[in-house]
């Protein structure tokens, strides 16, 4: 984080401003419209790098649960890295990979992909974190002022994720409780019975 | 003092005259061996907002065109991704309906938790237990509320037809029929309908002390409503019963068109089929008239769908695939009935068209290929309560009939010599317990559609 980077507001406006079809669906097992592997394609491309087909094939990862909305940040993440300031900056091909593979699926983890775009202060985590990836902060922060924030809006992203797991673990084994509970009873009146 | 210390729970607003008329229906001299207990389970509060479900249900349209989902469908599917489970580990929500994955009962098998939103209390959920033929036995998530407004939709079709349901205190509204060597069978009451009866009862011989007893209880309860299956209505029928009923309504089974006119002349009043699914509730009731079954229920979208999931052309067969629905416990998007039928546009709304379980399956005779419904045509005149038609690898044919309709084997017989001319066909006998799928086939090619 030792290299200036843009002015945060440039970045989390063009976030604001991202077209709609950067949150179409992501093509997958048949559906959706985007071929994201196109799109990271062209996306290396305008940084002047190519990467493998198999490697674009990879992109989501194996879960299949998790795919979609991997792919839908890695569209978003797309958006931003084709701002003229990224594309101006030479970025190195394998740190343009690792965002991709390891540093987007994260985001992924604790975020539905529009709130990148819809909410500020999840536009924000992505900014920060992106300039992070490839050693940039903010202008205008110093690296300790930034290395602050950028630790605030990813602690307060661990925590979502770690509550949000729990709760959710929490939640299933109880409606699993019940419902368990409940095939030793009848149920209620219907009119008809299928 | 009821002993039964789940009575109150069974019946939280049970007054003396809701007990003296469940009294009534279990005590009754020619009453059957009631075997379980249920009740309605309805929270004072609650009985307020089933009547305001119905009003709704009423009035409201069923104001879609087909391939353009209503404005609801997009806060439907908002709110579904911020509530439940396995769509919220999807991400953010589709921009678009047709851009969303279906799901199956498969699905739904694997782990229902994951399909109940956040905010349903667990402490009043309920279960139905549906066993389905595609080998995926379903736990499907209920509530009171829920299984009370089943009746919003029956009155919505029984009012096409000219019935406003109107029994009350003292009377007995419904009469669930069962006719199987075991039954969950019990009395309730329905605080909505002013404490008016519900009885679901076994016609099989085994529950009654005699079997005159069926026809006797019947007449001395005379329900407003009998509801049941193709197979207890056809036992109904031929019973010496001396009362018939306002309206009789038939779900489970497709009810073929020669028992609906045999009920019809039976009891000289109208008989409804409705098609009706534990993960959906009532969806639509045959419509002579509109050439189909017409959709019930406003809150729900219906595409369908082929085999690749992708929309199919208006007006042709496909998969029976809804979104919305009433169950709060289970918000269904693009969820695929394993049911086929098209979709169009008659005056009164969306009907579904030859509507038919399970995928097409289609026959070979004569030379030519025969579809599934070509079947069903053939056989809609005779008053069968359930058959099944399997054509085997070497192309031989065995219609099963269920034992109170193999009388009617010649007649079978004949009309399906329409299709397949003087090839031989079987007659297998089916017993009332087999949940077996209606048309199968072993023969090379049956499956493929044209």
């Amino acid at each position: 984080m030792n290299k200036p980077g843009p002015a945060l507001e440039a970045m989390t406006r063009r976030l604001l401003d991202t077209p709609a079809e950067f949150m179409d669906e992501p093509r997958l097992d048949g559906m959706g419209t985007v071929s994201v592997a196109a799109l990271v394609h062209d996306l290396m491309r305008l940084h002047g790098h190519r990467v493998p087909a198999s490697w674009l094939e990879a992109l989501g990862g194996a879960q299949a649960r998790a795919r979609r909305n991997r792919l839908a940040v890695a569209m978003i993440a797309c958006w931003l890295l084709a701002d003229e300031w990224f594309v101006a900056q030479a970025l190195p091909g394998d740190a343009l990979c690792a965002l991709f593979m390891d540093t987007a699926p994260a985001l992924a983890e604790s975020t539905p992909a529009h709130n990148f775009v819809l909410d500020a202060g999840y536009g924000e985590e992505l900014v920060r974190v992106t300039l992070a990836h490839f050693g940039y902060r903010p202008a205008d922060e110093t690296p300790a002022q930034a290395q602050d924030r950028l630790a605030a809006v990813s602690g307060a992203a661990r925590r979502r994720l770690l509550e949000a797991s729990r709760a959710a673990e929490k939640r299933a084994r109880e409606v699993r409780e019940a419902l368990a509970r409940k095939a030793a009873e009848e149920a209620a009146d219907k009119w008809t019975r299928e | 003092m009821n002993p039964d210390p789940l009575h109150h729970e069974r019946f939280p607003t049970l007054s003396a005259a809701g007990q003296r008329m469940l009294d009534f229906m279990r005590d009754h001299p020619h009453a059957p061996i009631y075997r379980n207990d249920s009740g309605n389970r309805l929270l004072a509060h609650e009985i307020a907002l089933v009547h305001s479900f119905e009003d709704d249900v009423a009035t409201a349209d069923v104001g879609w065109t087909p391939g353009q989902p209503p404005v609801w469908v997009r806060d439907f599917i908002a709110e579904t991704f911020r509530t439940v489970p396995h769509y919220r580990a999807l991400g953010s929500p589709p921009r678009r309906l047709e851009d969303l994955a279906p799901i199956a009962r498969a699905d739904l098998a694997a782990d229902i938790a994951q399909f109940v939103p956040d905010h349903v209390d667990t402490a009043r959920l309920m279960l139905f237990l549906t066993t389905g033929t595609t080998g995926h036995p379903l736990v499907v998530p209920s509530h009171p509320l829920v299984a009370a407004r089943y009746a919003a939709f029956h009155k919505r079709a029984l009012r096409r037809v000219g019935i406003e349901p109107r029994y009350g205190a003292g009377q007995v509204g419904v009469v669930l029929l069962g006719f199987q060597q075991r039954c969950f069978t019990y009395v309730s009451v329905s605080p909505a309908m002013d404490e008016s009866g519900l009885a679901k009862i076994n016609l099989h011989p085994n529950d009654w002390r005699h079997p005159d007893d069926r026809a006797r209880y019947l007449d001395a309860m005379a329900p407003e409503i009998v509801a049941g299956d193709p197979i207890s209505l056809r036992e109904y029928a031929a019973l010496p019963c001396g009362v018939a009923p306002r309206a009789i309504i038939s779900v489970s089974m497709a009810l073929h068109a020669g028992l609906r006119a045999l009920l019809e002349e039976r009891f000289r009043c109208p008989v409804l089929d409705i098609y009706s699914l534990n993960e959906v509730g009532p969806v639509a009731v045959y419509d002579e008239t509109a050439g189909g079954h017409l959709l019930l229920q406003p809150n729900l979208y219906v595409e369908i769908l082929g085999d690749d999931g992708r929309p199919v052309a208006t007006g042709e067969r496909g998969e029976v695939t809804v979104t919305g629905g009433f169950n709060v416990c289970l918000p269904l998007l693009r969820y695929r009935t394993g049911d086929h039928a098209s979709l169009v546009v008659k005056p009164h709304g969306p009907v579904l068209e030859n509507l038919a379980g399970r995928r097409p399956v289609r026959y070979f005779g004569r030379g030519l290929w025969w579809n599934n419904v070509d079947v069903t045509h053939a056989l809609r005149a005779l008053p069968i309560s359930r058959f099944t038609l399997h054509q085997a690898a070497d192309g031989a044919l065995a219609l099963g009939l269920a034992a109170d309709s193999l009388a009617l084997a010649p007649a079978a017989l004949a009309a399906l010599g329409q299709l397949f001319g003087d090839h031989d066909i079987g007659i297998n006998p089916i017993t009332l317990e087999d949940k077996v799928l209606q048309y199968t086939s072993d023969l090379a090619g049956a499956l493929e559609t044209g």
